[in-house]
């Protein structure tokens, strides 16, 4: 053991700088999963101690629609003395447009206005800018509170008034953060907290207005598992939801667990390159050794202790790598915590560091790669005959079966790893059937493609002559080379030019003559007016339609192929059993074909039908002829299913609904409506439109496309960014195992350049030899990685999001060059040495 | 001390056989110095190697110090080698990524010997390097590398020491250097020294001389050669 210390050691010695390029490899995949898991481990430990403050509550019961008699009715046994419930408090939450009250100020935004009562919050505090106390009081008489962006957009401060529905409200300070406020995700405003009694009266709740009703309650410790249960199986049959924080915090746990796993693969993958480098840099490293390795057998070493000395020396190394890895982990999370929150959802202060678990795990994944891909080269050791002293022959000849179930085990742990880091045996399967997937096509490609570099071995040019026949020499790490750096560009180019393509998509929509502007929540008393009020100010595209709109849930469906008795049947089928935005009409839109069935005339009909569409029909076997039973706001409607329709989503600005009934059935029934309008371009008369509306209309709200869709590009461009981080990670790799890989077989380019400059090459002449090579290779890679990456595009925008596909030749050419320039570059700043070694010492060393 | 009894070694080249070694007798007693003669190709370096356990007969058997070494394992050769036999190759075969000093030490190291870095030292001193321990094989001489390889194939003490064309890759005052060292430590401590050579002169040193032609003796150009142990 001592003699395999001591030689690892004075190995490691003479090697590390021939070795450090592919454990700098092995540093940037554990980065990155030390990073990703601290990160995410810092956030999860915050938030999921504070599931209580998350939803306010021990437990939270809510509905979208309001509470119905039979709720009122639970709900007054279920709160009632002597069921352990220690404190109740009710909020109610709605999106709508506010204003200044100031009417010099043309503007409007949407928010998400939550009214609160004296009781609430029941857990956590409320956050306000410089540490103001909260209490109700500040609510009372018209108060508010908001966060600090709709001050910034309205243009007002504290103590300013703005108008929420048919009030005004006077600004009492600025929200930092709330309990039970919207935890990430999306959001259709800022928030703004109101008084709950003041909410109700602000004439916002029209019908069908959308609006979520919370009761939050604090429940005796020892009684609130059975009071969840119980109190889930009361409201089952109703639209009602019931949470309790310790379901909350077992589900945000999961799902902060699931993302740090998933994240957690993308550093496996790039740690796995690195892998693939240790493995290439151990196999040259044996060939480099079979001497040494022969002369230790000679003086009497057993395999063992060889293979300890080599194995010992790759976790050395590896370990420094793992190392260096926290170390870059470490810095990483100082930038993260400068850019990302620096509070929970809650206002929590959260803080980014190493944490341990991560740490732990990051080593240990990296040694366990180093390990698992530098055996199956060091087997190779076993083959080593001293003989080899004596006379040059390979006694390394015959198939190794060892070698081969070795390597078999080795991809069983490596699918084992992916498996634990991914926390699913299906996902590790995937992601490693992928990664091979990939890794063979860019194999294969590679292999191609210096086939058919073979014409240029004829070429006339002395330099192109042989750097062609370089890129195939025995020993050659060109697929290496391609597969690495190829990969990289892979994905970079992939990402990209989806991005690309998902812009051009949203600019093309908006180019056309299209609305651009959603308004929401129309009552039926409004629509007269507000279509006269609309007309003379839009900006073509059509006069604005009204659509009548209602929200309904399936409760239940007779039919041929399901039969669906209990709206607990329903919610069995998953997604059928959401809210779901209907409406009535005598034709169909122009964006719509019926494929089966019959749709009715404009005449109305007293039995009611419905036309569903295609995805309904298929997901669910629902059909023609069936009898679906809806909840419509309370109402009960059966109808029969008499048309199926397909609808050209991308044309959505018609209407695009799911269900859509018969005239006859709902036209007497309370509902509201929709409006689309194309809005003014100059961004100052869109506001005063808004502030307009607002004014004449307060209950109606505007979605803004033309911000929704800034929205979306701000956040496919922040998914880019993220993944393009990803890709730059691989693509860096690639260049420190392209590095490596000609450090490691400098001593080859050396002889040969000696050998060349005997026989009267200039150094010109080897300079532009190896500048042709790596600029060959380089370009190869460029080919083979944009390709992918244009096929990965191709396969996402048809299969995955179905948008229009356009080749991104900017991408694919970006790709190339970069590639083929940035190898060069490397390759040939890699092989400075062998430009300037006199040719004499290294004939006379060899 | 060496014996073969039979010993043959037979490759395949494109495909056909090739003896390159024919059954062959031969018996070297302790403390003897042999040296094996011919021209290339005529199984020199074979038979050494087959002597060495660095390859195994294609027919008979091979016994150092009366165990019969044709059955044994890789890493059982290896000790063996370790423990019994020091071996110097035509072109030294010293690890390049250690030191000379090191180079020495690590067989000693191997056999756990307690007193290795001071044997090491006394070994450097005895071929004339003490100064140069902590020098690296591409820092020394081609004679001076082929002594620290002498040291180093007499770090165990081995009873045997086999030498292939020791000094084949030297000038002759180097050549003469090395021969001389190999000469006073097969006198001095009594070790068996079978050497390859094509040095006509340096084989005349020896106490016999084995000459090979096509894989035979050469009956006529040996000398003092016993092919089996006294009765």
């Amino acid at each position: 053991m001592i003699f395999v210390l001591r030689m690892a050691l004075r190995e490691t010695r003479s090697s590390w700088q021939r070795l450090v390029f592919f454990f700098v490899c092995l540093a940037i995949g554990v980065g990155a999963i030390v990073t990703l898991r601290s990160v995410i481990q810092s956030v999860r430990g915050v938030v999921t101690g504070e599931a209580r403050v998350l939803i306010a509550g021990d437990v939270v019961i809510s509905t979208g629609r309001g509470w119905t008699e039979q709720d009122r009715a639970l709900l007054a046994s279920w709160l009632a003395p002597g069921r352990g419930v220690q404190a109740t408090t009710a909020s109610l939450e709605t999106a709508t447009m506010v204003r200044p009250a100031d009417r010099a100020k043309a503007t409007a935004r949407m928010v998400e206005l939550r009214g609160v009562e004296a009781a609430f919050p029941l857990y956590g505090r409320v956050r306000m800018r410089g540490n103001q106390p909260y209490s109700h009081a500040l609510l009372e008489d018209h108060g508010a509170l908001v966060r600090p962006e709709l001050l910034t957009q309205l243009d007002l401060a504290v103590g300013d008034a703005m108008v929420i529905g048919s009030q005004s409200f006077t600004i009492r300070g600025v929200l930092e953060g709330e309990p039970g406020g919207r935890a990430g995700g999306f959001s259709l405003g800022p928030r703004v907290l109101i008084d709950r009694a003041a909410l109700e009266h602000a004439g916002l709740l029209g019908f069908g207005s959308r609006a979520r009703h919370q009761i939050m309650l604090r429940v005796d410790p020892t009684r609130l598992d059975a009071y969840t249960r119980d109190l889930r199986q009361a409201f089952r049959n109703q639209f009602v939801s019931v949470r309790s924080w310790k379901s909350t915090e077992s589900d945000i746990g999961e799902d902060l667990e699931r993302s740090e796993n998933y994240l957690s693969l993308v550093g496996l993958v790039v740690l796995v390159l690195g892998g693939i480098g240790v493995s290439s840099v151990t196999r040259v490293f044996v060939e480099q050794k079979l001497k040494s390795i022969a002369v230790l057998k000679c003086v009497g070493a057993g395999t063992v202790q060889i293979l300890g000395v080599y194995m010992l020396q790759i976790l050395v190394l590896g370990l420094a790598g793992c190392l260096l890895g926290v170390a870059l982990a470490r810095v990483a999370l100082v930038a993260v915590a400068r850019y990302a929150a620096s509070t929970s959802p809650t206002g929590e202060p959260l803080t980014y560091g190493l944490t341990w678990p991560a740490v732990g795990q990051g080593v240990l994944i990296g040694l366990l790669v180093a390990l698992l891909f530098s055996i199956v080269p060091l087997l190779r050791v076993r083959r080593v005959r001293p003989w080899l002293l004596l006379r040059q022959e390979d006694g390394g000849g015959g198939r190794d079966y060892l070698r081969i179930s070795v390597a078999a085990l080795v991809g069983v742990a490596l699918v084992a790893v992916a498996a634990w880091q991914a926390g699913s045996w299906r996902v590790g399967l995937i992601v490693c059937g992928g990664f091979i997937a990939i890794a063979g096509v860019l194999w294969g490609a590679g292999w191609l493609l210096v086939k058919m570099m073979r014409p240029l071995r004829y070429s006339r040019w002395f330099a192109l002559r042989h750097a062609a026949l370089h890129l195939d020499r025995p020993g050659n790490q060109t697929r290496l080379v391609l597969l690495s750096v190829g990969l990289g560009c892979f994905f970079i180019v992939g990402v990209r030019a989806v991005q690309s393509n998902l812009l051009g998509q949203f600019s093309f929509d908006l180019a056309a003559d299209t609305p651009d502007m959603f308004l929401i929540d129309i009552q039926q008393d409004q629509a007269a007016g507000l279509q006269a009020f609309l007309v003379p100010r839009a900006a073509g595209g059509g006069s604005p339609r009204l659509l009548p709109v209602l929200r309904a849930r399936v409760t239940g469906v007779r039919g041929r192929e399901v039969n669906l008795d209990s709206v607990e049947d329903v919610r069995g089928r998953g997604s059928l059993a959401r809210e779901y935005t209907i409406t009535y009409r005598g034709g169909l839109s122009p964006n719509e074909r019926v494929i089966d069935g019959r749709f009715w005339d404009a005449s109305p009909s007293a039995q009611p039908e419905v036309s569903i569409e295609q995805s309904i029909r298929d997901r669910f076997r629902i059909q023609i002829g069936d009898t679906m039973r809806f909840d419509v706001l309370g109402r009960p409607i059966e109808a029969r299913v008499t048309s199926v329709r397909s609808v050209n989503w991308r044309e959505v600005r018609n209407g695009g609904f799911m269900f859509v009934f018969r005239q006859g059935t709902f036209d007497q029934a309370p509902h509201s409506f929709i409006a689309s309008m194309r809005g003014p371009v100059d961004l100052e008369a869109r506001a005063r439109l808004q502030r307009d509306l607002v004014t004449a209309f307060p209950n109606v709200s505007v979605i803004d496309l033309r911000e929704v869709l800034e929205t979306a590009r701000s956040i496919i461009g922040t998914i880019t960014l993220g993944v393009t981080v990803v890709g730059g990670l691989v693509l860096a790799t690639g260049v420190l195992i392209l590095t490596g890989a000609v450090a490691m077989t400098k001593f080859r380019r050396v002889y040969e350049a000696a050998i060349l400059k005997t026989l009267g090459a200039s150094t010109r002449t080897v300079g532009s030899l190896l500048l042709l090579e790596y600029g060959l290779l380089g370009l190869l890679a460029g080919l083979v990685g944009s390709w992918g990456g244009i096929g990965l595009s191709y396969a996402i925008g048809r299969w995955a999001i179905q948008i229009t596909w356009s080749m991104p030749w900017r991408e694919v050419g970006i790709g190339v060059a970069g590639t083929a320039l940035l190898v060069a570059i490397v390759g040939l700043g890699a092989s400075v040495d062998v430009l300037r070694r006199k040719p004499l010492a290294t004939l006379r060393a060899e | 001390m060496i014996e073969l009894r039979g010993v043959s070694r037979t490759v395949q080249s494109g495909g056909a056989p090739l003896t390159i070694l024919h059954p062959l007798d031969l018996f070297v007693p302790a403390g003897q110095s042999l040296a094996i003669t011919g021209p290339s190709g005529s199984g020199k370096s074979t038979l050494l190697g087959l002597i060495a356990g660095l390859d195994a007969p294609t027919s008979g058997a091979i016994l150092i110090d009366g165990v019969d070494i044709t059955g044994l394992g890789e890493d059982a050769l290896a000790r063996l080698r370790g423990a019994k036999i020091g071996f110097v190759f035509q072109f030294f075969h010293l690890i390049p990524s250690l030191t000379a000093r090191e180079n020495v030490l690590v067989p000693m190291e191997l056999a756990k010997r307690r007193d290795a870095p001071r044997r090491a030292d006394a070994l450097l001193d005895e071929v004339g390097l003490r100064d140069r321990g902590h020098h690296y094989p591409s820092q020394l001489s081609g004679g001076e590398q082929q002594r620290v390889a002498i040291a180093r194939a007499l770090a165990n003490d081995p009873p045997i020491l086999l030498a292939d064309e020791p000094t084949g890759n030297l000038d002759s005052a180097n050549g003469r250097h090395v021969m001389d060292l190999l000469v006073d430590v097969n006198r001095a401590r009594r070790t068996t020294l079978v050497l390859v050579t094509h040095d006509a002169a340096l084989a005349a040193e020896a106490g016999a001389q084995l000459a090979l032609r096509d894989g035979r003796p050469d009956v006529e150009r040996s000398r003092l050669v016993q092919l089996a142990p006294p009765a």
